[in-house]
């Protein structure tokens, strides 16, 4: 089999390469490795930002925006907050394969059952419950509540971890704020990078809730809005927001296909068309359906800093691209004796450039290798910097395999030049 | 020295003095544009707040029991709370309040005179007026200085359930806004009469510093459910020594609360810019490895140009060329590769200046930064280059009779 | 002009001492002629790199133009062969990159001399050796003899005392060979000092003095008859001496 051997003979040349000049190979290898590393870490970070985290859905899932303020000094135009009356009109439309209306808030949690008093700090989402079949939550005990009212909820993995030490709780009692709620169903570990159910306010790289309540329970019990929201009333507590113009719910609809889209935005049209003819709608008639996508689009999700510093990054990979380049050219041209030799004794033209080409794959090889372990280290560091960013430092699978590609093709890249000028010469010229 | 000569023999070897060009050129690109990064960050940290930022601890607090829905009870404790803290060596001043200053967001609202409501169709900075719900401490907690008439007192403080406004004190700028030089007091707003104005403290530093609209009120006690934050003005140089002491008052007055956060004025600021000086520390980091990366090329340029032109070298010395000579021929060959980098680089600058302000907000550059940036430049890679660099001044002449 | 005592040259290796040059004397006087023969490895080589400056010696004093120069050091031992000492190589030694005009005045540009002094002297040693008209040529556009030629106008730009070759016409053809030969016997008629290391009987024929090195040392002796010799122009500098003889050169000598 002569190409294998070929092929073994150009790794056993390239390896005898590596150790003639090995402080050379070792500056080539660390030199592109950081820049592969610090590019596959600034990567990793913008992948983790800019990924659909529902693919299997994220195109028929709708964020819906109106634009029902009471008079005409709005904060947005349109609004991505609802206030009670408005959501519940989209909850009832029956148009919508699902729906979810909520509003983040936060409690303190202690086990009811337990003698001590340690409380644990947890984010609450007050929402419906066609929240858990829209975002496809995965239930590792228990299933949802089944409606909006009553004193069961839904926990997150993390929380069953603190408090029950990750056993099956359904059934067991926490104490919220002095009231007492049954656990109903305890959600899988479950990840969303970004945060796509909300994404505003700064959350988009928040860790999914801590506690599921029915909606509104946790209105009746006064948990106060820990997201944006806007007033055009005074008021004191969140009870008596139902009937008042106080912006805080946000509305997710699941449409089986563009038939509902259209039917959605109708009767969403409709509706503020009523309001407007009742004289309760100043503003122009704005309502917005985005998917997941779009919305994320629309809020910016990926951090502009951390693109800026991509950018960066990429500069900084190509001058590591010349430099191994310029590193590699006096090796080859210290190698035109040998190369010359071998053109006399009759290696072909492509015959050098294979072996050449071997080394520099061969090159890449280790680089990547170097480049992922540096990649890691550069995420830690990242994070460091910037722990806003702690939540999405992770390398995925297919980020270790872009890492090796970008390796493979630097390596390549820097040797052109220098294995086109070493094959360049004339045999003679070299022997003499 | 010949440098017309020098600039004709790097015109024959364009491949190399053209990667080493490019990365010098990237690299002072990096470097001004970083540094800008971090120059900025630090004026942000270093503007004027009004506040006596060292001395001011902030405390960050909730508490978790259930029996604090009972507003009396919440009342109680949070009035024995400030006592108790008053009454630490070392404060020499308590108050709470709803939100912070320095901060983005947070509690806003419409505010106007009453006389004047379309104002706030001409200028939407006062339809987001910072509301700060706090007692009558908090004016000499915070140090605010009168500009006009005075501060809450305890009267201020009206009965609670009495939906009407009170009395008020606001921002300077506030004042301006609304009453350009005349005078502000007893004026009714559809927030309450106003009874003070004070100097302008920072309350939005992404906004315009004429912009920073703020009103203060007695109604923390009625609100009480909205002082989650705690402030003491403490003696300078007692800082750390009050800060130990916070968290056992509080606990030891009740358990059941959550203080997540005790923290300076200054470091709040910080923690704002954190972001930014984090980025800025990225980049210069990545400037760093930059340089390192450009004087490694460097030295490989400049030895394997060198290792070819021992012949040369040794007929200059032959020729009568000192070691100096030598030596100042080597440096002055690089010296010529970094100008000309360094002058791309200017460009290479400028560009990237233009392209990450897409992303993020930059100064532009200066002159004087182009050429710290290019000095550091210079005694990076003269420092890389000097050990061939000797080495070649090194190069006996009689290299020049050798054949082989 | 150039006196060399008992001068020992010893190359150290692992194992092997060698004695390139061994308790060698000479003395040359201004104005003299002088052809250094020997068989090879004889040390003449050596001998020359010795009195051009170009490297050290072991043992021995040499005096050059009234200099001592043992103990010397690196920056005093490159101006006096700056300032005294004309070298013609075998292989021409011109810098490639450089135009000819740039490589005439290359030894000048050591001396710190104003660009208009430099200018005058770079022109008025391409006169003497025919290339005036070839000043922004490159070595690669020239032919051996020429090259030979500059780097002869090279070694008389800084007004040397002495001119030293080594096999000057070794790689040049008998043509090209005589013309090189024709300058610098001009040169010595008018006044040169020159000491050439040479492996042509015949060049040594033409001189008017023979030494032979043998195993590193001297054997000073006249076996070839001299030929005249003017005295008047004694003590001139080398450059001094005009070479009007020298004719503007045909096209493709």
């Amino acid at each position: 089999m002569p190409s294998n051997s070929m092929f073994v003979y150009n790794l056993t040349l390239a390896m005898q390469s590596f150790r003639r000049a090995p402080t050379l190979y070792f500056l080539i290898i660390l030199t592109l490795s950081i820049g592969v590393g610090v590019l596959c870490a600034n990567l990793a970070l913008v992948n983790s930002m800019a990924s659909d985290p529902i693919p299997e859905k994220s195109a028929n899932l709708f964020h819906i925006n109106m634009n029902t303020w009471p008079d005409d000094q709005p904060p947005d135009e349109p609004m991505h907050i609802l206030r009670y009356r408005d959501a519940m009109a989209i909850a009832e439309s029956k148009l919508t394969k699902g729906s979810a209306i909520f509003y983040a808030s936060g409690v303190y949690a202690r086990d009811a059952e337990s003698s001590s008093m340690k409380r644990f700090d947890s984010e609450v989402r007050a929402t419906t419950p066609g929240f858990f079949e829209l975002t496809n939550a995965p239930f590792a005990f228990g299933s949802a509540f089944e409606k909006s009212r009553g004193m069961e909820i839904v926990i997150g993995d993390e929380l069953n971890k603190k408090i029950f030490a990750g056993k099956n709780s359904v059934g067991k009692t926490l104490e919220l704020d002095g009231e007492l709620l049954t656990i109903v169903g305890v959600l899988k570990p479950w990840v969303l990078r970004p945060l796509f159910y909300h994404p505003t306010e700064g959350r988009a790289f928040n860790l999914t809730d801590d506690i599921f309540a029915p909606l509104e329970t946790a209105i009746d019990l006064g948990w106060s809005i820990h997201a944006r929201s806007s007033s055009a009333v005074n008021y004191t507590g969140i009870e008596e927001t139902r009937d008042k113009d106080v912006y805080y719910l946000q509305a997710w609809v699941e449409l089986a296909d563009m038939n509902q889209k259209s039917a959605l935005q109708s009767y969403l049209d409709n509706y503020s068309q009523q309001l407007k003819d009742a004289g309760e709608h100043p503003l122009a008639i704005k309502n917005e359906l985005h998917n997941v996508n779009e919305w994320l689009k629309v809020n910016k999700v990926v951090d502009q800093k951390v693109l800026a510093f991509t950018l960066a990054s990429v500069l900084f990979l190509s001058v590591c691209i010349f430099n191994a380049s310029s590193l590699l050219l006096p090796r080859f041209h210290a190698a035109k004796f040998e190369v010359g030799l071998r053109r006399a004794i009759g290696a072909s033209n492509r015959h050098m450039l294979v072996q050449g080409l071997t080394e520099s794959v061969l090159l890449g090889l280790f680089t990547g290798v170097v480049a992922l372990v540096l990649s890691w280290l550069f995420l830690k560091l990242s994070v460091q910097f910037l722990p806003r960013l702690t939540n999405l430092a992770v390398l995925e699978p297919k980020l270790l395999v872009l890492g090796m590609l970008l390796a493979l093709v630097t390596s390549i890249a820097s040797s052109l030049y220098p294995l086109y000028r070493a094959n360049y010469y004339t045999i003679s010229a070299e022997l003499k | 020295m010949n440098i017309k000569a020098l600039l004709k023999s790097l015109l024959l070897r364009k491949f190399t003095t053209g990667l080493l060009i490019l990365q010098l050129s990237i690299t002072l690109g990096l470097l001004i544009n970083s540094v800008i990064l971090a120059l900025d960050t630090n004026n942000k940290l270093a503007q004027e707040t009004g506040l006596d930022i060292e001395n001011t601890l902030i405390i960050s607090l909730r508490p978790t029991s259930g029996e604090y829905r009972n507003l009396d009870y919440y009342r109680s404790i949070v009035s024995e709370d400030l006592h108790q803290l008053s009454k630490l060596s070392g404060v020499e001043g308590v108050s709470l309040m709803n939100q912070l200053p320095i901060n983005k967001n947070g509690m806003l609202g419409n505010f106007y005179d009453l006389d004047d409501p379309e104002i706030i169709r001409k200028d939407k900075y006062l339809r987001d007026v910072k509301f700060f719900i706090s007692n009558e401490n908090l004016g000499n907690t915070l140090a605010l200085a009168l500009l006009e008439g005075r501060f809450l007192t305890k009267d201020d403080q009206l009965d609670f359930g009495r939906n009407e406004p009170g009395n008020v004190v606001i921002t300077n700028s506030l004042k301006k806004a609304l009453y350009g030089d005349d005078s502000a007091l007893g004026q009714e707003t559809n927030n309450g009469r106003i009874v003070g104005v004070v100097k302008d403290i920072m309350l939005d530093p992404t906004i315009p510093v004429d912009k920073q609209y703020g009103v203060f009120d007695n109604r923390a006690m009625e609100f009480i459910f909205t002082g989650r934050f705690y402030l003491l003005r403490v003696t300078p140089g007692q800082v750390e020594a009050v800060r130990n002491k916070v968290s056992d008052t509080i606990l030891a007055v009740q358990a059941e609360r959550d203080i997540y956060r005790i923290i300076t004025i200054a470091e709040h600021m910080k923690r704002f810019y954190s972001h930014d000086k984090g980025l800025a520390q990225l980049f210069l980091l990545l400037c760093g490895l930059m340089i390192f990366v450009t004087a490694i090329s460097s030295y490989a340029y400049s030895q394997f140009h060198i290792s070819r032109q021992k012949k040369y070298i040794g007929i200059r010395r032959a020729l009568g060329a000192r070691k100096k000579d030598i030596l100042l021929y080597v440096l002055t060959e690089n010296w010529l590769v970094y100008s000309i980098g360094c002058t791309l680089g200017l460009v290479m600058a400028l560009g990237f200046n233009i392209l990450l302000s897409q992303y993020i907000s930059l100064s532009k550059p200066d002159i004087m930064l182009f050429i710290l940036a290019s000095v550091v430049i210079f005694v990076a890679g003269t420092i890389a280059t000097l050990i061939p660099a000797i080495k070649t001044s090194n190069i006996p002449p009689v290299i020049a009779t050798r054949t082989v | 002009m150039l006196n060399m005592n008992n001068i020992s040259r010893i190359y150290q290796s692992d194992t092997i001492q060698t004695h390139a040059l061994r308790d060698f004397s000479l003395k040359v006087n201004e104005g003299e002629f002088v052809a250094v023969t020997g068989p090879s490895g004889s040390g003449k080589s050596t001998f020359l790199n010795v009195a051009g400056l170009l490297d050290n010696f072991d043992r021995g004093q040499y005096e050059l133009d009234g200099v001592s120069v043992q103990g010397l050091k690196d920056d005093e031992l490159s101006r006096l062969r700056n300032e005294k000492i004309g070298f013609i190589f075998q292989n021409y030694n011109l810098i490639p990159d450089y135009s000819i005009f740039d490589n005439v005045d290359m030894p000048l540009r050591y001396r710190g001399f104003s660009a208009s002094e430099r200018k005058r002297r770079v022109e008025q040693a391409l006169e003497k050796v025919g290339l005036a008209s070839r000043l922004k040529y490159l070595p690669s556009q020239l032919s051996g003899g020429q090259q030979q030629r500059v780097a002869i106008a090279r070694a008389l730009a800084g007004e040397p005392k002495i001119l030293l070759a080594d096999e000057p016409t070794g790689n040049l053809d008998s043509l090209m060979a005589r013309q090189v030969m024709e300058i610098l016997h001009d040169l010595n008629k008018d006044g040169a000092t020159i000491i050439m290391v040479t492996h042509d009987p015949d060049q040594a024929r033409e001189v008017n003095r023979n030494v032979q090195v043998i195993d590193g040392q001297l054997a000073d002796f006249k076996i070839y008859a001299p030929l005249d010799r003017t005295a008047e122009n004694k003590g001139k500098t080398v450059s001094a001496a005009v070479s009007a003889d020298v004719a503007e050169e045909m096209a493709d000598a």
